[in-house]
């Protein structure tokens, strides 16, 4: 069996396996290490004697007896740990459809990872780590931060679960409202890291893969909440969006100018069944806006169509109402250059105050944008520069190259 | 007359926050001797487990919200306590979201170092 092959089981398998873990035995580390081990003893024996028919079965199987191992040394070490709860139902019952782990360990993993009393900087990486089972490296590399950093600040952020006594059950619909809310924008990070990142490396298309994954999972177990319907209608709408988001040199394009017929139809449609649901459901939540701008993008269907602007002006104008977000101000203007001109749209940012949002790159390239449009090449050209200092990802940075290199005089 | 007796001391003498580090052994069992020598003066009392375990819960012009991490703020001041025995942190929060308060404030979450049985009064 290849490594890869092994790789690919272990993903597969391993977020299930570590939330019914987890959700077992009522610690994250235990869940973790156990699954580590069963991993590295897969490793070795599946090679020589060739996998088993059920590969996640036999993984649930041995990372549970060491879980149990795990536990007992504990106890040893530490008389004051209370007992392990009782066994719940076997790893036969468990898996017996190789892919069935109870969805709901997943969610209550999630729950878990995404509590408020978790730093908010720590929920996304541990959800990623944890219910998706991404590599520290991977996860790393799209928090722009180091392994060693990382890896602390999960260490950190799993003993502050244990030691602060966070509930391993789903919290009741009477709190979902606040718990929700920090499980919904976790993921919400989770996905624009993947959907950074992902822009050229095949590798990371798992992390997408995932976010696709639990959000299905979570609109499942939730029908009833428009917003869990929506975030799962967004990722979707995003997702669709991918093949079409670089262009041959690998420069970003931006979402007006890609065309449509390479969008996945597939997930589009997908999108638009929760799409549906969300708005069956009504809610006026800002996620709710996001999701029709998201819709209005979509429903484009070649390059010929004029693009939406006007609709997604107004999109964003009931979404400045609802929320002062500095960020709906620059996606606002972004939309009012093209309705009523880059002057009206530097009037609309006038009123934000530049040194706070100096290393904030859509600011900035926005900026450019606009005074490249009122013909200012001077003042473009230092707005791009800025841009381009703050290390933008390989897409992006060649585009705002392209743009500067495009200006007048220049 | 009752008072509470507040423990201030660097908590990073005490080997991280589960507190369970050299100085630790050697403070622990001065307290079990002064507990035996306080008495029935004694009504109650119980280490803390560091503030990297904290949670507070912070109401602002009538919003709450939670943080991951201790009370951080010098315009207020420890104006009183509550012991309680829930079964997680959820509880926990939900009872310091009902702490009355008279204006803007905070509530900090600690959970505390376990005891030994017998001990726990």
């Amino acid at each position: 069996m290849s490594q890869k092959a092994l790789e690919d089981a272990f993903r597969e398998a391993g977020g299930r396996i570590v939330a019914a873990l987890a959700a077992r035995f009522r610690d994250l580390d235990i869940a973790e290490e156990a699954f580590a081990e069963a991993c590295s003893r897969a490793a070795k024996a599946w090679p020589v004697s060739g996998p088993p028919d059920a590969p996640s079965a036999w993984l649930y199987r041995t990372a549970e007896r060491a879980a149990l191992d795990l536990v007992r040394r504990r106890q040893v070490r530490q008389t004051l740990v209370p007992d392990p709860p009782e066994p719940e139902p076997t790893a036969e019952e468990l898996m017996s459809a190789d892919s069935a782990i109870i969805p709901e360990e997943r969610l209550r993993l999630i729950f878990v990872c995404c509590h408020p009393a978790v730093a908010p900087d720590s929920r996304a990486a541990l959800t990623l780590r944890l219910v998706c089972g991404l590599e520290i490296a991977e996860i790393a590399r799209a928090f722009l931060t180091n392994d060693i950093a990382l890896q602390q600040r999960l260490v950190r952020a799993k003993r502050k679960i244990r030691e602060a006594g966070v509930s391993f059950e789903v919290p009741g619909p009477e709190h979902w409202p606040e718990r929700l809310g920090a499980v919904l924008s976790t993921l919400e990070v989770a996905y624009s890291k993947a959907h950074e990142d992902a822009a050229g490396s095949g590798r990371h298309a798992g992390f997408a893969a995932e976010m696709l994954a639990l959000t299905a999972l979570l609109a499942t177990m939730m029908p009833d909440e428009a917003e869990v319907q929506a975030l799962a209608a967004i990722v979707r709408f995003a997702e669709a969006r991918r093949p079409a988001r670089r262009a041959a040199d690998g420069a970003m394009i931006p979402l007006s100018e890609q065309d449509p017929a390479r969008w996945s139809a597939e997930l589009i449609a997908e999108a638009r069944r929760y799409c549906g649901r969300a708005l069956s459901i009504g809610s006026p939540a800002p996620r709710i806006l996001n999701m029709m701008i998201h819709a209005l993008w979509c429903g484009r269907r070649s390059l010929e169509e004029p693009p939406p602007w006007k609709a997604v002006l107004s999109a964003y104008d009931l979404l400045a109402g609802l929320q002062d977000n500095p960020i709906v101000t620059i996606n606002r203007a972004v939309a009012l250059a093209e309705v009523e001109g880059p002057e009206a749209a530097l009037a609309a940012i006038a009123g934000l105050e530049p040194a706070r949002f100096a290393t904030f790159l859509p600011y900035q390239a926005l900026v450019g944008d606009l005074l490249a449009r009122t013909g200012d090449v001077e003042g473009a050209r230092a707005a791009f520069d800025r841009a381009l200092a703050l290390g933008p990802g390989e897409a992006e940075a060649l585009y705002i190259a392209a743009r500067r290199e495009a200006l007048s005089g220049a | 007359m009752q008072y509470m007796l507040l423990i201030y001391e660097n908590e990073e003498i005490f080997g991280g926050p589960e507190k369970s580090g050299p100085i630790m052994a050697e403070v622990g069992p001065k307290h079990f001797a002064f507990i035996g020598e306080m008495g029935a003066a004694r009504l109650g009392g119980a280490g803390l487990k560091g503030t990297a375990f904290a949670t507070t819960v912070r109401t602002e012009s009538g919003q709450q919200t939670i943080h991951d991490g201790p009370f951080a703020e010098t315009k207020e001041q420890l104006g009183g306590y509550y012991l309680i025995d829930v079964p997680d942190l959820d509880a926990a929060i939900a009872l310091a979201r009902k702490v009355p308060l008279g204006r803007d404030g905070a509530i900090e979450i600690r959970p505390l170092i376990p005891m030994p049985p017998g001990m726990t009064r």
